[in-house]
């Protein structure tokens, strides 16, 4: 029997990827939101630290004196950054559990295991995006009150926008990192469900 | 060539194994569909019915014997042709309608198409007419639980037929449903297979259903008890 195989293309592109998942953080915003506050949160305290870094040296730089931060805070920060990425592996953990059925369904609809992989980052690259926007700014306020505080007003205008700008592309950068590791298991436990038994597995 | 048969299963098995105790959910099944046929599938719970489905649909693999589909032996498929069978050749329906919640009626039935590589535009417009012909045209941008029962699984008839398949699986469609509305979904399914010629094979406990088939299947313990030409019980028209 050589019958020719007529197979084609199965597709899923990042955009249709960053549709549906967009649409998923939007609409199962409950969800959404306790993954997003595990990154804002982490990424919050890494700003302040960051952004207060920058002033000390910029104080440093006009005034002299040695003004730095303390070790300790960077252990800190560290603790916080791994509390962080566990809060997120184990949301989405959760999130995979309670969506078993959908997964199984678009395996169903033609939905290859790279597909369902792809879903699950993209969708946690939104909510690093979310989060990590927020996480900054949340940082800038704390950090701007409490230079303000210490040092005065005029350190924070003295400080070049350039430098702000920058720290928020490493901030969200970070944050992306951040959520892809935490994401990378409970991604890969969906994309290898097993449809048939996603299926019988009553909600 | 194309095979006069569009599904045949030969000595198709698939057991378990559950604590050193083998099930057999299937056991021997040798089956051939005609192109365009309806089939319906009856026999008690345990009696293999969503196995034979799952086995047809290439979701699982068998312990023993072949799935032939369209002239071609899915065991000699990889995962990426197997997706692409379950894509465009094959369309399911379920008992529980296994839509997505987060998803309106339009975006259902545009899903499959998605993965089919179709423009997203098309995909749409396919969607639209699809649940229009189905009569939910009122009701594209509503979500699954703004749904009734009947209309939900209207919406997954219409989300099965997207990429125009050669089958449909219904595994119990109006399990869920009340007469009513059970009937009307059935008329609609016979609808799809007469005017579109897709074979369909449904597995169901439903008298009506056995009556609109053109041949019934009747299982039990993983085995084809017997084969019957379908049509011998009235289906009961609702005023
Ligand atoms: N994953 C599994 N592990 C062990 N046994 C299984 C598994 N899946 C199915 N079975 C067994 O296989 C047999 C056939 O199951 P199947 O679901 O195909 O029956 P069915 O005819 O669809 O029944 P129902 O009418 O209740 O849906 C049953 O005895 C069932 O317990
Ligand atoms: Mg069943």
């Amino acid at each position: 029997m050589e019958e020719k195989r007529e197979v084609g293309r199965i597709t899923f592109s990042l955009i249709d990827a960053f549709r549906l998942g967009y649409d998923n953080v939007k609409r199962r915003f409950n969800r959404a939101a306790l993954s997003m506050a595990a990154i804002t949160l982490g990424i919050a305290f890494f700003s302040t630290l960051s952004l207060m870094d920058t002033f000390f040296r910029i104080y440093t730089q006009a005034e002299g004196g040695g003004l730095r931060m303390e070790s300790y805070q960077y252990w800190l920060l560290l603790v916080s950054l791994v509390v962080c990425v566990v809060s997120i592996t184990n949301s989405m953990l959760i999130a995979v559990y309670e969506r078993y059925r959908e997964i199984g369904t678009m395996k169903c609809l033609g939905a290859l295991d790279q597909h369902v992989l792809k879903l699950f980052l993209v969708e946690s690259i939104i909510l690093a995006l979310l989060g990590g926007s927020l996480g900054y700014g949340i940082g800038l306020v704390a950090s701007i009150i409490s230079v303000t505080f210490t040092l005065g007003f005029n350190i924070v205008l003295k400080t070049p926008p350039t430098s702000l700008l920058a720290l928020l592309g490493e901030t969200i950068l970070l944050s992306v990192a951040l959520s892809t590791v935490a994401t990378m298991y409970p991604a890969y436990r969906a994309a290898k469900l097993d449809p048939v038994e996603a299926l019988r597995y009553e909600v | 060539m194309r095979s006069e048969y569009i599904i045949e299963t030969e000595d198709l098995a698939r057991y378990y194994e559950v604590g050193g105790e083998v099930i057999k959910a299937l056991d021997g099944v040798n089956l051939r569909v005609h192109r365009g046929e309806y089939l319906s599938i009856v026999g008690p719970s345990g009696a293999g019915k969503t196995t034979l489905f799952n086995m047809i649909g290439g979701l699982d693999r068998p312990t023993r014997g072949r799935v032939i589909i369209d002239g071609v032996d899915i065991s000699q498929l990889d995962a990426y042709e197997l997706a692409w069978l379950r894509c465009r050749k094959i369309g399911y329906i379920f008992q529980t309608f296994n839509l997505i919640d987060t998803l309106t009626a339009l975006e259902n039935v545009a899903l499959p198409t998605i993965f089919a590589g179709v423009p997203r535009d098309e995909g749409e417009r396919k969607a639209k007419r699809l649940l229009e012909a189905v009569g939910l045209g009122d009701r594209l941008n509503h979500k699954p639980r703004e749904l009734s029962a009947g209309q939900q699984q209207r919406v997954a008839i219409a989300r099965a037929m997207a990429n125009d398949p050669a089958i449909i699986l219904a595994d119990e469609p109006t399990g869920n449903l009340d007469l009513h509305t059970g009937m009307e979904i059935i008329n609609l399914l016979r609808d799809l297979n007469e005017k579109r010629g897709v074979t369909l094979i449904s597995a169901t406990h439903d008298l009506k259903m056995i009556g609109a088939s053109d041949r019934v299947v009747y299982m039990r313990d993983g085995k084809i008890e017997k084969i019957e030409k379908g049509g011998q019980y009235p289906s009961i028209d609702f005023p």
